[in-house]
């Protein structure tokens, strides 16, 4: 018997099932963003709206990377549907502190994935996922890195401006 | 043409010769390249079966399943679709693409 399917593709459906709700996951995160991006925008703070507009983008692009991955690998990738996306926050540091939380439930999903490959001897999926793996810690690092501006300058006033001066937006 | 899994209702074959896959539902026979196959895994592995017991939104239980891009188009109850998703668990196991070690028993 020929191996039909082996010749047609080159993941185990587990990991293309798990890639899928990655893919969702990032669109979400990119949406989030995108929310936060836009409660910046309304409250003045132009830097940070510039920030999560950046990664807005970057979510997606991460969620592209994994799409087209599963597609070159002759899965089946799956168009994500988003809802339930939180545009209210009490402050500037509740945005950063919910972003880190996101990064961090991506950053699980992702080790959890690896850890999948890793038992079922997918060695494609694993390599792949190693670029997530060193990004998901960058992305951490970024915004912890603002979070302790909110420990050194206080979060009223003048301190919030300060803060969000020192927001990177390239 | 080689027999890949055999459930109560349905048979999944793969010709060697067309490189594509057969599925027999009994009273008519489909088609399949993997492509398609794959898409039908998505399908299946979609329905909410739960919603057959516990749920208003499903009083009937029945799955309305479109096939090959619409081509063919299948009405299944609650043990049809069971025994379907049986099937395409253990297809995938014998195409050596899924690393689920148990088989499914079927219905």
């Amino acid at each position: 018997m020929k191996d039909i399917a082996r010749q047609k593709m080159s993941i185990s459906v587990e990991t293309m099932d798990l890639l899928n709700q990655q893919i969702t996951l990032e669109a979400h995160a990119s949406a989030s963003y995108l929310a936060m991006a836009s409660w910046c925008d309304q409250n003045a703070f132009t830097n940070s709206a510039s920030f999560f507009y950046k990664q807005s983008e970057e979510e997606r692009e991460h969620m592209m990377k994994i799409f087209q991955f599963i597609n070159d690998c002759g899965g089946n990738a799956i168009s994500p549907s988003v809802s339930n996306i939180n545009h209210e926050f009490s402050s500037l540091e509740d945005i950063f502190e919910s972003a880190l939380d996101q990064e961090i439930m991506v950053t699980k999903s992702i080790h959890n994935i690896v850890k999948e490959c890793k038992n079922n001897n997918d060695y494609n999926g694993e390599n792949f996922l190693q670029w997530f793996v060193v990004e998901q810690l960058e992305e951490e690092k970024t915004l912890r890195d603002i979070l302790d501006l909110f420990e050194l300058m206080g979060r009223d006033g003048i301190a919030l401006k300060l803060i969000d001066e020192r927001i990177k937006t390239e | 043409m080689v027999l890949l899994s055999k459930s109560k209702y349905y048979s999944l074959y793969q010709s060697d010769q067309e490189k594509c896959y057969f599925i027999d539902f009994g009273n008519k026979t489909v088609k399949a390249s993997f492509c398609q196959l794959l898409a039908l895994r998505q399908k299946v592995n979609a329905i909410n079966i739960t919603n057959h017991f516990y749920s208003s939104e499903n009083k009937h239980g029945i799955e309305i399943l479109t096939l090959c891009n619409k081509e063919h188009l299948f009405v299944l109850n609650t043990s049809e679709t069971l025994d379907l998703q049986a099937l395409i668990k253990d297809s995938f196991i014998s195409l050596g693409l899924s690393t689920a070690s148990k088989k499914t028993v079927p219905l």
